[in-house]
């Protein structure tokens, strides 16, 4: 096979007609309401001919060239997200009849369509938002069909304009594979060259001459002023580290002065990838479908979790986790930068907030490399390993044999399931609990039995008051175990130390059921136990019967009480700040308010608890609990697929840090 | 600036109706009606809803009238009168929820533009005998007054944030009801940004969704009708779009609907008021 073809500028519409072939739709680009978008074509007739768009940041403006060209116009307003991972997908389907409820996955059919103008940065973009839809458990079934069903025609660039810096992001300008077939426009044609069988038969019958090499040249020579005009803009060599070092660089306030957290930014990104679930039912909540929507880390609530907490209430975080996300937890997510340097955040910022200034004003080439904050990223290996039991989609449902009321708020749904992977739970996973039209929260496993699981779950919410007010008989659908576990076995031989917060005993139970089911295998065994006040405690008959136990040591504490308390009354790190026993032989697990595991770790720290040894659950708003929608991102992490269950040493610098 | 009227405590009335059939009143203060209209606008669905709730105060679609108590309260309308004042603050006590609709009751409404004029003087322009008014010297949000349970935002508001209100009430669930930005519709629609492609000025960013991102599919510029975002910076966008116009046309842009609201307030108290004298004069409407 030649190395390149040539396709007269004339005979442009028989390439489209090629691509056509099987029914085949085609995507390219075309002029709507002043812009360059992305949509359905016809023939070439429909293309851009002779428009260049002139970016600035916070503009974008058609200007004509007075040519013929087809593709001078750089990149489109949309990007191919679109149509990879478009902005409305519908997820499930669920009905209700009396206790019996189904739910069912919705599986579109991909559409078979030619991506025809995808730029070298944009080849780069779908690449790494695959990477990301494709690194859950599973992978994303919708996102994947639709990748695998699209043909790609990549047109390098022969223009740049103000806001590209692909260089510096070394997605681009150049094209050096990865698409089915590969495009350079002159002016008297394009030079044509094939990156898969797809593409070569594609343009096999079009009995195409070889491209001479006069045109292989100026093809060359063109991209090469491009790679020139763009220069350098932001010197991306040890960016990641660098934005490590800035976390709380005071140029996050001022940019956040500017910032509207509108959102253009990451929805016009072509890698940006984090969407919501919303539900939908008729009138009385019998029928309902639940889709997910691109949703961005800009809005209030994509932070918000149960009970109306919100863990990244200021813009300046929302920006922050943006920009690092983007330049430097990406690469320990999944092993590149997330930015392409495509410039369409720059150009859509409605206030012209240029990146590349920003990155420039908060780790500047010159700024040190920061520490790591975070020791163990999840992309060395931290992979969970009950994770492959898991398929995201499958929902699998559970009839609730019992009900037992907890507390005023919480109760322990009993569910009996013959699943094998639900069964198989570790301590500390977790499973997502769908019903007809309500929201679906992730809920962990209080009790793991031969039979089924229980739930344990407080009333924070509508869904979980529907929970808790299910009588015997009725039915919930669940996906999981998800999440990685405690790692009981870790402890092995050594003191275990379990400090509880109120519902944070729930996930915690397994753990002390599976240490006292060996006994002989631990160490000390000591359980720490809180709660607001005496009515908030969990599994109050079963703790007094492990209290009588002489090999387990049980203190308790409320943080209020009236006088019928007689037990101790203020904050659970008072029950051990003053013990005498030896942290360094001790593996401890906590879990509890986010407030009171901070000070447990102090405490336990104290103690001389070694923070490798020290594992914590953490609460984030898990709305996929497989690591796609990006709600519960905490610096590198997935807190529903590389979580909940963390050591501090993990953590690192991580935990406790406002705003992450 | 007068200093507000003290807010009534939010006591809440006691649950009226069932959880399966709550009894639901609509009424209204200083508005057009066009909010509570929109509940007819539920065609397809109104006479399964009616078969849910017991709709028991509802003027424009029965003459059968009740004094409360309700299980949900929809209140339209800014209080614009001493009278006004004194009804909301009795509905407040017989409703278990209350919840306001449309730009009028959640942010003043388009009268409250009168609130940046002298009361005497508007009342004299207004109205021939304006002896016979007994206004109060501003139109204020219902909020202003007493405590609000909801809001359902917009001039007028959508259908269909109504009928996911409507739907979560009975069937018990939380309304699903964005307070995030126009631009986030703009963007899953694929409508081309208006302020950066052509340079319309356009309040999506700072202006909460739920309308579908309607004028800016059309070309048009949002105007805020359904009042700030959570996080609105105003300033900030008021700061890029005074770099080719002036402040009384930045000013202008946020002194529609949802004046009052504090955010966009700000921004006219920051560029001179709001347009006009004490009538504004009718400009060429190019639009």
């Amino acid at each position: 096979m030649p190395a390149a073809y040539f396709l007269p500028r004339a005979e442009l519409d028989r390439l489209f007609e090629a691509l056509a072939v099987d029914g085949r739709r085609i995507i390219g680009p075309t002029i709507a309401d002043g812009a360059v978008v992305y949509d359905e074509l016809d023939s070439p007739a429909g293309l851009p001919h002779g428009w260049m768009a002139d970016t600035a940041p916070g503009s974008y403006r058609l200007r004509s060239t007075g040519g013929e060209r087809a593709f001078d116009y750089v990149v489109a307003l949309t990007s191919w997200k679109r149509f990879t991972h478009p902005s409305l997908v519908p997820l499930t389907r669920s009905r209700r009849d009396g206790d019996q409820i189904v739910v069912e996955p919705i599986r579109e059919d991909a559409p078979k369509l030619a991506f025809v103008g995808v730029r070298a940065c944009e080849l780069a973009a779908l690449n790494i938002q695959e990477r990301a839809m494709r690194a859950g458990p599973a992978g994303d079934p919708d996102h994947a069909a639709r990748r695998d069903a699209a043909l790609i025609v990549a047109v390098e660039c022969a223009a740049a304009t103000s806001t590209c810096f692909c260089t510096s992001m070394a997605s681009g300008p150049e094209v050096d594979g990865g698409a089915d077939l590969m495009l350079s426009e002159l002016d008297d044609g394009f030079v044509v060259r094939v990156g898969s069988e797809a593409g070569a038969g594609v343009v096999g019958p079009l009995g195409l001459r070889v491209a001479s090499p006069d045109a292989v040249d100026r093809a060359g020579t063109q991209v090469a002023a491009v790679r020139a005009a763009i220069g350098d803009p932001v010197p991306g060599d040890g960016l990641p580290e660098r934005l490590r070092a800035a976390l709380d660089h005071p140029h996050w306030a001022q940019v956040a002065e500017r910032c509207l957290a509108c959102a253009n930014c990451t929805l016009v990104c072509p890698t940006c990838f984090c969407t919501s679930v919303g539900v939908a039912s008729d009138l009385d909540g019998l029928d309902a479908t639940t889709e997910r929507s691109w949703d961005s880390c800009f809005s209030l609530g994509f932070g918000r979790v149960a009970g109306d907490a919100n863990f990244r209430p200021k813009v300046r975080d929302r920006y922050r986790q943006w920009l690092t996300h983007k330049f430097s937890t990406w690469w320990d997510q999944f092993g590149s930068s997330g930015c392409v340097g495509c410039g369409r955040c720059i150009a859509w910022c409605p206030v012209g907030i240029d990146v590349r200034a920003e990155l420039v004003a908060i780790a500047p080439a010159t700024a040190p490399a920061g520490p790591i904050p975070w020791p163990l990223s999840p992309a060395e290996g931290r992979a969970p390993a009950a994770l492959a039991t898991a398929a995201p989609a499958r929902h699998v449902i559970a009839t609730v044999r019992s009900v037992m009321p907890e507390t005023v708020d919480s109760a322990t749904l009993r569910l009996v399931t013959t699943d094998e992977a639900l069964l198989g739970a570790r301590p500390g996973q977790f499973v997502m609990v769908e019903q007809p039209a309500f929201a679906t929260p992730p809920i962990s496993i209080s009790r793991i039995r031969p039979d089924g699981l229980d739930l344990t779950i407080r009333s924070a919410g509508a869904a979980t008051a529907v929970l808790t007010g299910l009588a015997a008989g009725a039915q919930v659908a669940l996906r999981g175990p998800l999440g990685r576990g405690w790692p009981v076995e870790a402890a092995i031989g050594r003191d275990v130390v379990i400090v509880a917060g109120g519902i944070g005993l729930a996930p915690l139970r397994p753990v002390i059921e599976a240490v006292l089911a060996e006994r002989p295998r631990f160490g000390a065994v000591r359980l720490y136990l809180g709660a607001r006040t005496p009515h908030d405690r969990l599994f109050v008959a079963e703790m007094g019967e492990i209290a009588g136990r002489a090999d387990v040591e049980v203190a308790e504490i409320v943080d209020r009480a009236g006088p019928e308390w007689l037990g101790r009354v203020g904050i659970v790190t008072q029950l051990f700040d003053q013990a005498k026993w030896d942290g360094s032989r001790a593996t401890a697990f906590v879990c509890g308010p986010e407030r009171m595991m901070q000070a447990t770790v102090a405490t336990l720290k104290g103690r001389g608890v070694d923070p490798a040894a020290m594992w914590l659950t953490l609460e984030r708003n898990m709305a996929c609990g497989v690591g796609t929608c990006g709600h519960c991102q905490l610096g590198p992490f997935f807190v529903c697929r590389d979580g909940p269950v963390f050591s501090v040493a993990e953590l690192g610098t991580a935990f406790a840090r406002e705003g992450l | 600036m007068e200093t507000q009227a003290p807010i009534t405590p939010g006591r809440r009335g006691p649950r009226a109706g069932t959880p399966q059939r709550p009894r639901i009143g609509i009424v209204k203060f200083a508005s057009c009606d066009g909010c509570q209209l929109t509940l007819l606008d539920l065609e397809d669905e109104l006479l399964a809803i009616a078969a849910r709730v017991d709709l028991v105060e509802f003027a424009e679609a029965t003459s059968h009238r009740s004094a409360g108590p309700f299980d949900v309260l929809f209140v339209e309308g800014s209080i614009s009168t001493p009278e006004q004042a004194e009804d909301i603050a009795r509905l407040r006590a017989v409703s278990h929820r209350l919840v306001t609709i449309g730009a009028c009751a959640t942010a003043g409404g388009i009268q409250a533009i009168r609130n940046w004029f002298d009361h005497e003087e508007v009342r004299a322009v207004v109205y021939p005998q304006p002896g016979y008014v007994d206004s109060l010297a501003q139109a204020r949000p219902v909020a202003d007054f007493v405590a609000v349970d909801a809001e359902l935002r917009g001039c007028p508001i959508s259908p269909a944030q109504l009928r996911e209100f409507l739907v979560a009430l009975v069937t018990g669930r939380r309304p699903q009801l964005p307070d995030e930005a126009v631009c986030l519709e703009c963007k899953r629609r694929g409508v081309v940004c208006v302020a950066v492609a052509q340079g319309i000025p356009c309040l999506g960013p700072v202006t909460r969704t739920g309308c579908g991102a309607l004028c800016p599919a059309y070309g048009r510029g949002c105007y805020g009708c359904f009042g700030p975002r959570e996080s609105a910076n105003t300033a900030s966008l008021a700061k890029w779009l005074s770099d080719d116009r002036s402040a009384s046309d930045v000013g202008r842009l946020f002194a529609g609907f949802t004046a009052w609201s504090p955010p966009f307030r700000a921004m006219i108290d920051a560029h001179g008021g709001p347009p006009g004298q004490v009538i504004p004069v009718k400009e060429t409407n190019d639009a």
